[in-house]
């Protein structure tokens, strides 16, 4: 099972992946899976009435807004980046928390780099895949870079001209 | 102007630290070039044919004795002893090595500078108008949003990754003197119906290999709603600006291929479903940030005995202040430029010791405020009439002060082939060839303003799609070719420049500059200058000139 | 016939491999008459990513009895500005490097890198 980090209490710890990445083309395993948009929309119903939890993941190419009916019954998103220059999902991340509300695991995955840490928290992913062979303690020292922020993202930090006021 | 608070200082020191982190982790080899590229980019660090080339940010072009003296002292101590002022109003030092890097961050930050975001496909430094502050023309400071613009967008979390880089110019008068339309987002400040203040919002202009003026998609946006705003723009092309296609991935082409009025949709769309409240600034650090913004001028008579003695004794002193010295705001006071194309030397091209000249004067002359424009010239905005002849003694000492602002001679050139990696032509020498042609102050006078502009490459660092006679350097099996345009402007007149025709060869580009000149010279009729003969006549009778031998 | 170079890591200065290490000057770079020898070089050298980035080939002429590169681009490269005839490694003069000021015949090379180019 590939490495897993989750953000918990604001700390970055190694988890216990339970889900299954499956691809379009594989037999699906037992247990939690995480489908690709299109098998979700043609086999989740079947899979969450077997009491499955079960996730999509997205491409950049997909837009979260596709996801917005079925969110109440999907237990993890997961975005991945075909390359880490490929910023759209920062975007998905961002209009899935703060407009969505969605409030489980949305994970990176994909080619994920520990120095994209910072930014990928203040958007609010709070799991990771790293493709760097990065670890917890490298992701949380990532996050931990600047002590200030100039603009509100979706995690509890204070923007500047909040700390200013105050 | 604005002075970095404990929470600025910080951010430029963390910074600072972060990048010694990772210059460490890529010379141990735990950093593949790869990965290392783009974290190298965002701190404004290319590797160019000669060395690494460093940008330095002058956030909208303005700079402090204090942080001039610096830049000259990092200069002289890890560069040849110059730099060079580009067209983004940032400062560029071409002989740098990774190693010294990260000594030079901690350098800027001393002094509150530093070179985040002056490369990469992020929101790049923000530029205004020159005269900020100084202008009596201008409803507002510009300077004062586009700090808020600047901090705003410094590391933003969601825009880190965009398809391409993106530029962001603000203006508050009339008058365009920071080529709004040729930006991805430019911003004019206006007045709405009921007298509150808004900004005019352009969006998808651009040089390069396709270049666009940018419309308006959006006529009056109250100014308290300017960040949520940039934003919405800033989401909808991170979402669906094109990412297959390194030429089509500005925002310039996604406003093309939609069209104005539905790119203009969809913003609005996004606008209106995202909560405005959480980005907009409070009214609070708004007037932090404009409380620095607030120069204190003596009051003083409107005219200068002194100033008006020394023009009639002086004939040079009194040309230079007929192109180098503009009108102020406040009563016996002017702005100065200090002219960076001396006929001969490298365009924007400034020595330390140079630098130190106009630190002392900023300081001693100009209420310590210095600024750079984006014709690679630099400016002193404050500066009594009464001390303009002292001031321009010094810079003429220095060798700044050539009568030339908007002159032949004050032609703009990217650094081209002798230092770029990208470029296919040089660009320094075509520049240096018109202006020896035309080292005469006075026919330079005669002729008027004229403004060339020279590219290396169709990476357009040169502007030369807006300029009244363009440049671009390409290369034809090898050798240095030049492709005229005729018509460009980057004023409020905004347009693009067209082909003059077939590319010359780099021995006849100078000779037809003078051929066209003598064009101009023979069609002209009262009070027009080249451009305005250009736009009565058209391209033909100037063709006809240069390419008269081809018959 | 063709050399390899590339730009030193620490402070980005444009070297030429010599027999598996660089050096500054391109009169001293190895030249390269066989195919399948210039790619094993180069092959070295890419594995070097902490000495040297990006190392590629580049096409030579025979300009008056020395071997110049065929593109005008790396011989700015092998000189220096030319709006700066004292910085760069043209400085130092010699033999070498006037010959390069004159060589002629300059066409594109094959072997130009295009910074960027998305892969």
């Amino acid at each position: 099972m590939p490495t897993l980090i989750k953000s918990q209490g604001g700390r970055m710890v190694l988890a216990n992946d339970p889900f299954t990445h499956v691809d379009d083309e594989e037999a699906l395993p037992p247990g939690d899976v995480i489908l690709s948009l299109a098998r979700f929309q043609t086999e989740g119903e079947g899979l969450l009435s077997d009491g499955r939890s079960v996730g999509v993941r997205l491409t950049t190419d997909e837009e979260v807004e596709a996801l917005a009916y079925d969110l109440p019954r999907i237990a993890v998103v997961a975005l991945k980046f075909p390359k880490f220059l490929d910023g759209r999902h920062y975007s998905n991340a961002r209009i899935l928390r703060d407009r969505f509300k969605f409030p489980r695991e949305l994970r990176a995955c994909g080619d994920v780099l520990r120095e994209q840490a910072g930014f990928m928290l203040r958007c609010g992913f709070d799991a990771f895949e790293p493709a760097d062979g990065s670890t917890p303690e490298q992701w949380e020292r990532a996050t931990r870079r600047y002590r200030h922020v100039y603009q509100r993202g979706v995690d509890a930090r204070v923007p500047a001209f909040v700390e200013r006021s105050s | 102007m604005y002075r970095y608070d404990g929470i600025d200082k910080e951010f430029v020191a963390d910074r600072a630290a972060e990048f010694r982190e990772q210059v460490n982790r890529r010379l141990a080899g735990e950093l593949t070039e790869d990965q290392f590229k783009r974290i190298r980019l965002m701190n404004g660090l290319y590797l160019q044919l000669h060395a690494y080339m460093l940008r330095i940010a002058i956030p909208y072009g303005t700079l402090s004795a204090r942080k001039l003296r610096k830049l000259a002292y990092i200069a002289k101590t890890y560069d040849k002893g110059y730099g060079h002022f580009t067209t983004r109003t940032n400062l560029q030092l071409h002989w740098i090595k990774l190693k010294d890097a990260p000594e030079i961050l901690e350098h800027l930050a001393e002094v509150e500078m530093h070179a985040m975001q002056t490369s990469g496909n992020v929101i790049r430094n923000i530029t205004a108008d020159p005269f900020a502050g100084a202008t009596a023309d201008e409803l507002d400071d510009p300077r004062v949003w586009a700090e808020a613009i600047r901090q705003w967008s410094t590391l933003h979390p969601e825009f880190t990754f965009l398809p391409r880089k993106f530029k962001i110019a603000v203006t508050a008068a009339a008058k365009d003197r920071a080529a709004l339309r040729v930006y991805d987002i430019g911003l004019a400040l206006r007045r709405g119906r009921s007298g509150e203040l808004g900004f005019e919002v352009m969006v998808g202009g651009g040089l390069g290999r396709t270049p666009y003026l940018g419309p308006t998609i959006r006529e009056f946006l109250p100014t308290r709603h300017l960040l949520s705003y940039l934003q919405a723009i800033l989401r909808v092309y991170n979402r669906y600006g094109r990412r297959d296609n390194i030429w089509k991935a500005r925002i310039k082409v996604l406003v093309a291929s939609l069209g104005a009025e539905e790119f203009a949709k969809q913003v609005e769309a996004e606008w209106e479903k995202s909560e405005q409240e959480p980005v907009d600034l409070p009214d609070t650090e708004l007037a932090r940030i404009r409380g620095w913004f607030t120069p204190k001028f003596a009051t003083l008579a409107p005219a200068s005995e002194a100033f008006e003695q020394a023009k009639a004794a002086d004939p040079e002193f009194a040309r230079w202040t007929r192109h180098n010295v503009h009108p102020h705001k406040q009563p016996g006071y002017a702005i100065a430029d200090v002219s960076l194309k001396t006929p001969g030397q490298t365009p924007g091209d400034i020595t330390s010791e140079q630098m130190e000249v106009v630190a002392e004067l900023g300081e001693r002359y100009s209420l310590d405020d210095i600024r750079v424009n984006y014709q690679q010239n630099l400016l002193l905005p404050h500066v009594r009439l009464d001390d303009l002849p002292a001031v321009h003694a010094a810079l003429k000492a220095a060798g700044l002060a050539t009568p030339n602002m908007d002159l032949v001679t004050d032609i703009v050139a990217c650094p081209g082939l002798d230092y770029c990696s990208l470029a296919n032509a040089r660009a320094i020498p075509i520049a240096q060839d018109i202006a020896r042609r035309f080292d005469d102050a006075e026919r330079a006078e005669l002729i008027g303003e004229l403004k060339i502009r020279i590219s290396g490459c169709i990476n357009a660092c040169g502007h030369h799609h807006v300029g009244h006679i363009g440049i671009l350097g390409v290369d034809k099996k090898g050798e240095e070719f030049y492709q005229v345009t005729l018509g460009g402007s980057g004023a409020e007149d905004a347009a693009l420049g067209s082909i003059l025709g077939p590319a010359l060869p780099a021995n006849k580009v100078a000779e037809a500059v003078e051929q066209m000149v003598d064009v101009y010279l023979r069609e002209r009729t009262a009070g027009e200058r080249f451009l305005d003969t250009f736009r009565r006549t058209g391209v033909a009778p100037f063709k006809e000139a240069v390419y008269a031998d081809a018959h | 016939m063709k050399a390899l170079t590339g730009n030193r890591l620490a402070d980005g200065e444009a070297v030429f491999w010599k027999d598996g290490r660089w050096v500054e000057r391109f009169a001293e770079a190895q030249i390269f008459g066989d195919e399948a020898a210039a790619l094993d070089a180069e092959g070295k050298a890419k594995a070097q990513g902490t000495v040297v980035v990006d190392p590629y080939l580049i096409d030579l002429i025979d300009s008056e009895g020395l071997w110049a590169p065929l593109s005008f681009r790396e011989r700015v490269r092998c000189l220096g500005p030319t709006n700066h005839p004292q910085h760069g490694k043209q400085a130092a003069g010699g033999d070498d490097v006037e010959a390069l000021r004159h060589a002629h015949g300059a066409a594109r090379s094959t072997g130009r890198v295009n910074l960027i180019k998305r892969k």
